[in-house]
């Protein structure tokens, strides 16, 4: 269960970044209760605040939430044989924590409830950090200028420097990173999803290159 | 309004992606191709979102040394690999950030 307090700076974040892109409280709350995944959420409040349109932003959630699509399929045996209700709920909740909680566990150890309990609490944490974060948002003013957008940054690399283990990772990384300030400084209304398929399109030629020549 | 449907539609989409392999009815799988680009998701996705916030605060181009952004990433790499914890080093970096705004 500390692991959801780790929740804490992403929920306060997404409910003060709503709040600071101009979004209702309820809209922001909305993005948790109803969306539900961290990452996808701020990149989305970000985009909405630069305007971007709904095609780049909803193809930018389908980009980065995709990593979902592996874990589904490593939980599927395990989850598919479930009644439907259990299938859905397990599937709303199957987030990158309740998959590194659950994801060793074999057909015998696996328990819905075990895994009910954990994916609810991370659902409570986040949508009460949101909150959190909304009232703040809404009565300190000036929270902006704080340079919050920052603690994006530091989050994400720290999730993405673990990762950075093998050539074609830091060939998908840097291509990235060389594209998006590329594609920025070119004013691009999709520089981030174009950069970040350029990225991940190197990483996996690489990746190719690589493994057929050792 | 447009906010409320970017809300609903990534909220069918975020569960879509999580649901679509847990349906026992769904016959195919991903090919191998597929599952290696996918691996590529998380490094080139996050990465891209980093690059114009680390780079371009202020929407310009800003290379220097007194980039707080650009130190502060620098710090939070060195810190993610010297601690190998990845909630620590998120905290120590955003401390190192406001401390270097404060003082730049």
């Amino acid at each position: 269960m500390p692991l959801s307090l780790a929740t804490a700076p992403w929920g306060l974040l997404a409910g003060s970044m709503a709040i600071e892109a101009n979004l209702t409280p309820l809209q922001g709350q909305g993005l948790s209760t109803i969306v539900f995944a961290g990452a996808a959420q701020l990149v989305a409040i970000g985009m909405l605040k630069g305007g971007a349109g709904i095609f780049s932003i909803l193809l930018t959630t389908l980009l980065l939430t995709s990593q979902h699509l592996l874990y589904g399929m490593s939980m599927r045996h395990v989850i598919s044989p479930l009644p439907g209700r259990w299938r859905v709920g397990l599937g709303f909740l199957l987030t990158d924590e309740l998959f590194a909680l659950t994801s060793q566990h074999d057909r015998q150890q696996f328990n819905r409830w075990y895994a009910l309990g954990v994916g609810l609490t991370f659902y409570i944490a986040w949508n009460l950090f949101t909150l959190a974060g909304i009232v703040l948002g809404s009565s300190i003013p000036g929270l902006e200028h704080l340079g919050l957008d920052f603690s994006i940054a530091a989050t994400f690399i720290a999730l993405i420097t673990p990762v950075v283990r093998n050539v074609p990772t830091v060939v998908c990384v840097a291509v990235s990173l060389f594209c998006s300030v590329l594609f920025s400084y070119w004013q691009w209304g999709s520089a981030l999803v174009l950069s970040g398929l350029a990225g991940m399109m190197a990483g996996f030629v690489c990746n190719k290159l690589y493994r057929e020549r050792t | 309004m447009m906010v409320w449907a970017v809300i609903f539609g990534m909220g069918i989409l975020v569960f879509l992606n999580r649901y679509v392999f847990l349906e026992p009815r769904l016959p195919v799988r991903l090919s191998s191709n597929a599952r290696q680009f996918l691996g590529f998701a998380v490094p080139g996705m996050l990465t891209a979102i980093c690059g114009p916030i680390v780079f371009m605060p202020d929407k310009q181009l800003n290379l220097q040394w007194d980039n707080p952004y650009l130190l502060s990433s620098l710090v939070a790499i060195g810190l993610v690999i010297y601690t190998r914890n990845t909630l620590l080093s998120m905290l120590l970096s955003m401390a190192f950030f406001f401390l270097l705004r404060g003082w730049l």
